[in-house]
């Protein structure tokens, strides 16, 4: 069932290099779409289905078409943050077949007439940023974009996009395509009020019009241009074309990324290829778009949904950036919770009230009912917090903070009462706890010292 | 002024016309009397929708796909399709057939909501907090929050409570709602953007990224603007509580913009149970000052109430000074002006007022003489301010693109710090700012041009400004409306003269005269410097003195010792000097005969004329100390007893004579000018409204009245001779001394003021960098600068900001006087 656009490298060794990527076929897209007009590249990428990875699902050719080609300067700002809970997926195309996103990314920049690539990358991937910066490096010298380019566009215009990398410097946040934005113009990393919108004149990086898209969206796109949208439709299921790549993680034998066409089910994806639960437990959860998407309760309908953006919905959860964080039943929900509201509550930028505030007062209180102090009061308490927080906010960041708690309290109601009822108590949580963490500290421990 | 487009939108089921563009918070309170609660959200800076607090419904009229017609429900009412999510009005610009609902549960509960948020980590010190009673968080919690706290933890957040921002503003960081409002100020409205947010979430906090911290002159507006008591000033911080002080509106005494400000007074234990000054507020005055004011008229206040003040009359006997009754000194004085025969001089501050110098003019005038004097002799050209003075109507705060502000010989922030504020705005909202001086000064960050010239040679530059500037000449020329500001640094007077002339041929010359925001404006020392001019003071008079020195000189509110070291000579051939003073000076410790003791802006009325032309009003705030009249009273009853005629019973009654005689203020008394009428935005307006935008005070005092120009009034203007002066030239081993004004400064009134003595420059002298390395000086070192047979130890600033070949030296800093105007010197490395 695997069939590998991006993690090429699985069929050919080394394609993260400059040379092994141009032999076998590399930049050939880049070269179609300049023979293309503007307008042609992008009703293909729209003809695709073509959509987001970066969690919200939204049209890519639709986001282009946006852009207002009579604007002198506009640019593309490619999201490498990869801060989302449980995702790994971009490091990996990065590491491995860093030209095709590179390539896809040129081939946006031809289409909306950007005058610059900027991959802001997180903090943390330096390292990645080092190596990406040595391959553009050498597609640049190669003449293939730059300040030497020697490509034409369609219109016998010399094609000079450059492109430049950029780290952030460790926020969450920072992944919320405005607050992005900010951080690479040097600014506090806070997402900004909308309208206008990145791609409008006022909203994008320096205010210009801009695109921002995931690294494996722009991916994909070197493989729609070569092998054409209706190739493309023909993988994936309905509104969802393609292949998406889950970042599977947790209670699972096998965790890792695996690239699949969408409508694959979570059966096949759990047990196929995750290779089932990992200490014989039974599988009990699913973060099915890490902390930030609603969680699901394992049963048969839930494992043989197809993976698709719309099949989700079915269980008021989404896919997100699909990464699919599975725990058994050792995991103790409540405890999940407070753990990924922790998360939120660390990385709320604090720009708006309700999300600063409320991820405190969350926190606060998850604290206390694993303590056992809760009171049956406090369930009520956190729910209505977090629906107070959901329609409020500035960005989007206090809706996904909030989906915890209301999520887990609907749909593991028993879990909250046995904590407040007093039927548990706090020192079984912290047996199960801290043996895997000293378990760790001590594997990570040099010997003899 | 043009139509405004306007539109249509209804708000909570009511129709409003509302002109275009306007922000939606904005329309709503001021057309449909709907106030919609803001935190974050401020009128003069733009909105960035943090706080949430102004959530509202919002709608577009439904249109049928087909015809685009909108669509009418059954009742005929138009249907609304309402956005599923709250919307943040603060964001919204109003457009037409916009629908807006702010009565509905959804509202209400949303403010409720983000109240219950804010409150959940707020430390509820309102019983000891400095904006408790005057606070948006307590009102609007009464208004629309909820009434018990469901957060109930024995402990809340802990931040930090006591944050020195710098040395005059305290931040608590528990009090804090992180609304921006103070970073957004010193970003969009100051220009100095030293606070910033630090980390994130429910730790953000507010830093200074500044060395020392908090480093501006506007610093103390974000304590006004502040929505809660989370910024506090150290003058004032748990001072008082706002229910306590009464508000009497006066005028900056040191700004030649006139900013209008409001005396914040208390009877208070640590003045005897007199009122005092509790705290010092800006006043509304749109066309003036906004809403903002310095750092310095906000921390200067405590020279009115000091110790040093002399209190009453002094006569000299023996060489030393006794306390005498005022019928014994006023007799004296009588007694000297009457042997004078009419050898008789005067020299006034430019901190006295209309009427001070009016009541002054006359007993001098019947006497015989008409030697009026106007100190300091820095800056002239009165004459031609009357005439092609910035036009009636001018607003700093309406220029904008194709306007062009030229600044010439003038460090604007030190000088008039609020005209540097708004014109840095206008450079904002795209007005061409070209500043040109022989040095570098801090507006050349907010200008569009700079340029140079030879210390000295400002007049030279504008004269044949084709030559010298011919991009500049172009701005000029094709200006919209133009305003020329002349400071006189770096000038003696002649040269401030000559420049003031050649700003004047140029304004006629290319038309930008007799109109609203075109016109010349210049940087006169002080609260009067313009009033001076039109009540018949010179500053050539002044100097006229100096080569032919009166029998009898009355010195009144003039430090000029202090201002000018070289007037002792002069002085000692003076037969009797009488002072009128506020604080002992050089002249009351060495030269007066008698010491009259005058009364502070705060214990009086009266009206000043501000650089505009704009005569402005300020009230009685604090008792008089000790004995102190007001200067025109003392006057009054001098004029009295030399049977000049009675004493008036008030400043007001001295004004009605002003209009009587001086043509210019013709028509004004006090009742036109204590006239308000209703500002945008309306701060303090309803009783709701300070948390609009903040603690700045509704004008109650009046808006004043500008004195028309000769253009304003149709008469023509004549362009005029420009004399060039002599530029002083350094010989071998001279310098070029060049002094410059600071704004904190160690002069005798401001020197009171111990808050603000951590923020007054060490006293020193910017060496060019190439002259620093012959004479082997280093930044720090000590360094003697001898001009004009006087010398002072200064530390050497080597930074580049002076031209090579001279030094530029700040005056009242040290406390030998140093020169008043450009001459040349020795350095010397100590
Ligand atoms: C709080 C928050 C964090 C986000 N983090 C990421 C991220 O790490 N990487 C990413 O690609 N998109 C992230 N997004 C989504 C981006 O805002 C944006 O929608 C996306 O980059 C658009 O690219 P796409 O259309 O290719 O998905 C985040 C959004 C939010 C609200
Ligand atoms: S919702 Fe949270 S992350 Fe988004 S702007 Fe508000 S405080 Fe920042
Ligand atoms: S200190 Fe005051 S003005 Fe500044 S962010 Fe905090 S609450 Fe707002
Ligand atoms: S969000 Fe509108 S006033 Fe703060």
């Amino acid at each position: 069932m695997s069939l590998n656009i991006i993690f090429r490298e699985k069929d050919i060794p080394n394609i993260r290099e400059f040379d092994v990527y141009s032999k076998n076929g590399g930049y050939e897209a880049l070269k179609k779409a300049l023979s293309q007009t503007r307008k042609q590249v992008i009703d293909e990428v729209k003809a695709s289905n073509l959509r987001g990875r970066g969690g919200a699902g939204f049209p890519t050719g639709v986001k282009w078409s946006f852009i207002p080609q009579d604007n002198p300067i506009n640019y593309v700002v490619v999201n490498a943050d990869e801060s989302e809970t449980g995702t790994f997926k971009d490091r990996q195309i990065m590491e491995n077949n860093p030209h095709q996103m590179i390539e896809g990314a040129l081939i946006c920049a031809y289409a909306i007439k950007a005058a610059a690539v900027y991959i802001y990358l997180r903090g943390e991937f330096w390292d990645v940023a080092h190596a990406l910066d040595a391959e553009i490096a050498r597609a640049r010298k190669a003449g293939l974009f730059g300040p030497n380019g020697k490509l034409k566009d369609a219109d016998g215009n010399p094609f000079k996009v450059d492109i430049f990398t950029h780290l952030g410097a460790g926020a969450y946040i920072c992944g919320e395509e405005t607050a992005l934005l900010n951080s690479i113009e040097g600014k506090l990393g806070q997402p900004r009020v909308r309208p206008p919108f990145p791609a409008n004149k006022g909203g994008g990086l320096y205010n210009e019009p801009t695109v921002v898209n995931n690294v494996e969206t722009l991916a994909n796109v070197p493989w729609i241009i070569n092998n054409g949208a209706e190739e493309y439709k023909k993988i994936g299921v309905g509104s969802s074309s393609g292949t998406k790549i889950f970042c599977l993680s947790g209670h699972v034998k096998n965790p890792g990324n695996y690239e699949l066409p969408f409508g694959v089910t979570f059966r096949q994806l759990l047990y196929d290829y995750g290779g089932g639960p990992l200490n014989g437990g039974e599988f009990k959860a699913i973060l099915p778009s890490g902390g930030s998407g609603p969680i699901l309760r394992v049963t048969d309908e839930v494992l043989d949904t197809p993976l698709t953006y719309d099949d989700l919905r079915k269980f008021n959860s989404i896919l997100g950036s699909a990464s699919v964080i599975v725990m058994d039943d050792t995991v103790d929900i409540v405890w999940v919770a407070s753990k990924v509201t922790k998360f939120f509550k660390h990385e709320s930028c604090g720009k708006c009230t309700p999300c600063r505030e409320g991820t405190y007062w969350l926190d606060k209180v998850l604290d206390r009912i694993l303590a056992g102090g809760g009171k049956e009061s406090d369930v009520d308490l956190i729910m209505s917090v977090a629906k107070n927080m959901q329609p409020t906010t500035l960005c989007a960041f206090g809706e996904f903070a909030a989906n915890p708690t209301i999520w887990t309290i609907n749909v593991f109601p028993e879990e909250f009462k046995a904590w407040v009822d007093g039927s548990k108590k706090p020192a079984e949580e912290k047996a199960v706890a801290r043996p895997a963490r000293e378990r760790v500290a001590a594997a990570a421990a040099p010997a003899g010292d | 002024m043009a139509e405004q487009k306007l539109v249509t939108i209804t708000i909570d089921g009511k129709a409003y016309q509302v002109p275009a563009g306007e922000n939606l918070v904005d329309a709503a309170r001021n057309h449909a009397d709907n106030q919609i609660p803001v935190f974050c959200y401020h009128p003069k800076m733009a909105p960035v929708g943090m706080c949430r607090m102004c959530l509202v419904e919002m709608g577009t009229p439904e249109r049928d796909p087909n015809t685009r017609e909108i669509v009418h429900d059954e009742d005929g009412n138009v249907k609304v399709r309402w956005m599923p999510k709250l919307q943040t009005a603060c964001t919204q610009t109003v457009s037409d057939g916009m629908y807006i609902r702010t009565t509905t549960d959804q509202v209400a509960d949303a403010r409720n909501n983000v109240l219950e948020f804010l409150l959940t980590s707020h430390p509820l010190d309102c019983p000891v907090c400095d904006k408790g009673g005057e606070c948006a968080l307590q009102d609007l919690t009464m208004a629309h929050g909820p009434g018990k706290t469901r957060m109930v933890f024995s402990e809340k957040m802990h931040l930090d409570k006591i944050v020195p921002l710098g040395d005059l503003i305290v931040l608590d960081e528990e009090r804090c709602i992180q609304c921006a409002r103070c970073i957004r100020f010193q970003d969009e409205i100051v220009g100095d953007d030293v606070l910033a947010f630090h980390e994130r979430g429910r730790t953000l906090r507010i830093i200074t990224k500044s060395d020392p911290g908090f480093d501006t002159y506007f610093s103390g507006n974000t304590t006004d603007i502040c929505p809660v008591g989370a910024l506090t000033t150290v003058d004032f911080r748990f001072g008082a509580r706002p229910w306590e002080m009464t508000s009497v509106p006066s005028i900056d005494p040191w700004d030649a913009a006139g900013s209008n400000i409001s005396l914040d007074m208390r009877l208070d234990r640590d003045f005897g149970g007199r009122a005092m000054i509790k705290r010092v507020m800006p006043r509304q005055n749109e066309w003036v000052n906004e809403i903002w004011i310095s750092d310095k008229v906000r921390f200067g206040h405590h020279f009115t109430r000091a110790e040093e003040r002399i209190c009453a009359p002094l006569l000299r006997n023996n060489g030393n000074l006794n306390e005498v009754s005022w019928t014994e000194a006023l007799d004296t004085v009588a007694g000297v002006l009457k042997a004078a025969n009419g050898d008789i001089g005067l020299i006034v501050g430019s901190g006295a007022s209309n009427e001070d110098l009016w009541a002054l003019r006359q007993v001098v005038n019947g006497l015989g003489s008409e030697r009026l004097g106007a100190w300091p002799v820095t800056h002239t050209g009165g004459e031609l301010i009357a005439q092609v003075g910035v036009g009636k109507g001018t607003n700093l705060g309406k220029l904008g693109k194709g306007d062009v502000v030229l600044i010439v010989a003038s460090d604007i922030e030190e000088e008039v710090p609020i005209w540097r504020l708004r014109i840095k705005q206008a450079h904002d909202r795209g007005a061409a700012v070209i500043v040109a001086n022989a040095r570098k000064t801090r507006m050349d960050d907010f200008a569009s041009h700079t340029f140079r010239y030879e210390a000295g040679k400002a007049a030279h530059w504008l004269a044949d400004l084709k030559k010298s500037a011919p991009e500049a000449a172009e701005a000029v020329k094709s200006a919209a409306n133009l305003i020329i500001l002349t400071g006189a640094e770096g000038l003696t007077l002649e040269g401030h003269a000559a420049l003031m002339q050649a700003a004047a041929n140029l304004l006629i010359e290319t038309g930008h005269v007799g109109k609203p925001n075109n016109g010349l404006l210049s940087t006169f020392p002080g609260a009067n410097g313009v009033g001076q001019y039109y009540l018949g003071y010179t500053p050539e008079q002044s100097v006229a003195m100096a080569a032919k020195p009166p029998k009898v000189l009355l010195v009144a509110q003039a430090d000029m010792l202090a201002d000018d070291p070289s007037v002792a000579a002069w002085l000692d051939k003076v037969e009797t000097i009488i002072s009128f003073s506020m604080l002992p000076d050089g002249i009351t410790a060495k030269f007066a005969k008698v010491v009259l003791p005058i009364q502070s802006f705060a214990e009086r009325d009266g009206t000043f004329t501000n650089g505009e032309r704009r005569v402005q009003r300020f009230y009685t705030a604090q008792g008089p100390m000790g004995w102190s009249l007001p200067l025109w009273q003392i006057a009054n009853r001098l004029g009295e007893k030399l049977g000049q005629g009675k004493a008036k019973l008030s400043a007001a009654a001295v004004m009605k004579e002003i209009a009587a005689s001086v043509p210019a203020f013709e028509g004004m008394d006090y009742r036109a000018l204590s006239k308000v009428e209703k500002q945008y935005p309306d701060v303090g307006g309803a009783s709701d409204s300070y948390y609009y935008s903040g603690t700045a005070c509704k004008n109650t005092g009046g808006l004043g009245v500008v004195i028309p120009t000769a253009a304003d009034k149709g008469e023509t203007v004549k362009a005029g001779e420009v004399k060039l002066p002599a530029v002083p030239k350094a010989g071998k081993g001279e310098f070029v001394i060049i002094p410059s004004t600071r704004l904190y400064n160690r002069e005798a009134q401001f020197k009171l003021s111990t808050v603000v003595h951590p923020r007054v420059m060490v006293p020193f002298a910017e060496i060019n960098s190439a002259d620093a390395a012959k004479l082997g000086i280093t930044s720090g070192d000590v360094v003697q600068i001898s001009a004009n047979g006087g010398s002072v130890r200064v530390r050497a600033n080597v930074n580049g900001g002076a031209p090579e070949g001279s030094v530029v030296l700040p005056r009242h800093l040290t406390d030998e006087p140093v020169p008043m105007a450009i001459t040349v010197g020795q350095v010397s490395k100590v």
